[in-house]
């Protein structure tokens, strides 16, 4: 641990008032996943890069009566606590993490809950709290108990990664492991079912001409977050830099967004400015892009509110074209499709689409190899309540 | 309760143990407030589109009672919505359990609310509270967010308000909330 520091925010475009960050860098130096398309970065970025998207009918649980059928999921019905050991497990080694630093390192964990509390005894839920869930994952793992628990819907995990870059930019810990999970189960599909969130149609088509809504799928993921200069003392190589992150609220609804999309734009100016760039070193977006009518052309209209003429430029896709929807997990999810995306300088592409959709008027990438236009990526979520968050990340 | 006057009751230990890790944070508590309150504090006013369940309910109505007791806020102080639960909307995660093992029916008001960012979103919504909304499942979690939030100057303010539906000493359902600022800044109104 070292001593916080106060910094104003870089010299450079100026962001919502107020908006500051600590002086350390940060830097992203292991990674892993799971997906639909299998455990591992490589098959993921293949299915993005490719625009082939992994739905298929749901086979893990019994869907008769429900209006949709389809998510993408792995086979079987993996256990959420032993996915998320796995990628914790891999992307510590990725990292060099040995048994002493992962023994000093937090973990800051973002799921829906313990996945068995729903189905608890009265008497046994206290041993179902999220914490519970993250402590018992971080013995595991041989992190440390000092454990926290994100559960803010689709951007749980994008906050945490926030936090924890503006703890290590503000010097209050040397490392975080942020770790998200989802696995597509029966009651979160019954209730977006029920909710008629889910595409009928089999597919989701971010920003397009006749989309009709989400559809869920797996996503488990860990990054490991630090400081440069930590990083450099122990002479790993950074695979990315969070150069920047923002939060913001709509104050609009309970569960639609803001139409003028003035929430999100803030959240992107917030990570530009935190960045100490301008919109015009954003060479790719990785759109929250749900699939879903008002919240993709709310998402385009903050992408002008915050990026100006740029947003007609910049090249966006949003993943969940091939991934799906991992809820409290896809900032994590699509952040490391982010990263690996810009480390094999090709980009993801938005797949499903039928045709262009006035009120969002992207330079959407419709075909294969699409190449960033800039260094910098920004990762962008939206949830329930009006929450938006904005992860930019660089090339180290 | 019909008839008689309201008795004040004991906070709940959790709003005393928000205001002393926000003050240890050296956080300012700006405001606070709880359920129950007085023996009038029966049943948690409903929640238009909120069913079943008195999660939300609860975190409404202590964040109302927490921000009615500060001036109003012009929209250049940026306040954010922090909900802490240990474990969430436990009862309405129970209820989409049961339908879902017994062929029941999902309701779709239940589609939003299985979340705790819903609530915020409404508090948020009321209020044009234009923060950021976070969910956490401890006390410790929340005040620590509050405080990045504030020293980032993504907000303002903060209103943290936790909620338990099952508290271990079975004393039944209750919530706190705080609303903080940097101590700099508690010159802005009220106090606790």
């Amino acid at each position: 641990m070292t001593e916080p520091v106060e910094l104003s925010a870089p010299a450079g475009p100026s962001g919502p008032p107020g908006v500051a960050r600590g002086s350390e860098q940060v830097e992203l130096t292991g990674m892993a996943v799971t997906s639909a398309f299998g455990r591992g970065l490589e098959p993921l970025l293949a299915g993005a890069l490719e625009g082939r998207a992994a739905f298929g009918p749901v086979r893990r649980f019994d869907v008769a009566g429900r209006r949709a059928q389809v998510a993408a999921a792995l086979p079987g019905a993996p256990a959420l606590s032993g996915e998320l050991a796995r990628v914790i497990d891999e992307a510590c080694d990725g990292a060099g993490l040995g048994a002493a630093a992962r023994a000093a390192c937090p973990l800051f964990l973002a799921v829906h809950g313990d996945p068995d509390l729903g189905r608890a005894a009265p008497d046994e839920r206290a041993e179902h709290t999220g914490d519970a869930f993250a402590a018992r994952l971080a013995r595991r793992t041989g992190l440390s108990d000092a454990v926290r628990v994100y559960t803010s819907a689709c951007v749980a995990a994008s906050s945490a990664v926030a936090d924890a870059g503006a703890m290590i930019a503000h010097g209050r810990a040397a490392r975080v492991v942020v770790a998200a999970g989802y696995l597509v189960e029966p009651d979160q599909f019954a209730l977006f079912d029920a909710g008629r969130a889910l595409a009928l149609d089999g597919r989701v088509r971010p920003f397009s001409a006749g989309r009709s809504g989400l559809l869920l799928g797996d996503g488990v993921a860990a990054v490991v977050l630090e400081s440069a200069s930590a990083a450099r003392r122990r002479r790993v190589p950074a695979l990315a830099r969070l150069a920047g992150w923002g939060r913001a609220g709509d104050g609009y609804h309970v569960c639609r967004p803001r139409p003028d999309g003035s929430g999100l734009a803030r959240a992107i100016s917030a990570a530009l400015c935190r960045g100490g760039i301008g919109a015009a070193a954003v060479g790719y977006v990785n759109a929250h892009g749900s699939g879903t009518r008002h919240s993709d052309t709310a998402e385009a209209a903050a992408l002008y509110g915050a990026l100006g003429e740029h947003a007609a430029e910049v090249p966006v896709s949003s993943t969940k074209s091939v991934h799906g929807q991992a809820l409290e997990a896809g900032g994590l999810l699509e952040l490391v499709v982010s990263v690996g995306a810009l480390r094999a300088g090709r980009l993801p592409v938005n797949a499903g689409h039928l045709g262009p959709d006035e009120a969002c008027r992207l330079n959407l990438i419709l075909h294969r190899a699409g190449r960033p236009a800039g260094a910098y990526a920004l990762s962008l979520n939206v949830a329930f309540g009006g929450a938006n968050t904005a992860l930019l990340v660089g090339t180290p | 309760m019909r008839g008689r006057a309201a008795i004040p009751v004991d906070p709940p230990r959790e709003l005393t143990a928000l205001a002393a890790r926000a003050r240890a944070a050296h956080l300012a508590v700006l405001a606070s407030a709880c359920w129950p309150e007085s023996t009038a504090d029966q049943i948690p006013p409903p929640l238009p589109g909120f069913v079943s369940s008195s999660f939300s309910p609860i975190v409404a109505e202590v964040a109302k009672r927490a921000l009615r007791r500060v001036p109003q806020r012009g929209p250049e102080v940026v306040t954010a919505v922090v909900v802490v639960s240990a474990l969430g909307d436990v009862a309405s995660a129970a209820q989409v359990a049961e339908a879902v093992d017994t062929g029941g029916r999902v309701w779709p008001l239940m589609f939003f609310q299985s979340v705790p960012n819903a609530v915020a979103g409404h508090v948020a919504a009321r209020r044009a509270l234009t923060g950021p909304i976070v969910s956490v499942c401890a006390p410790e979690a929340g005040i620590e967010v509050a405080a990045l939030l504030l020293e980032d100057g993504d907000a303002d303010e903060v209103l943290v308000a936790e909620v338990d539906l099952e508290p271990a000493d079975g004393a039944g359902a209750r919530g706190a909330a705080v609303l903080l600022g940097l101590r700099a800044r508690s010159g802005l109104g009220g106090a606790a």
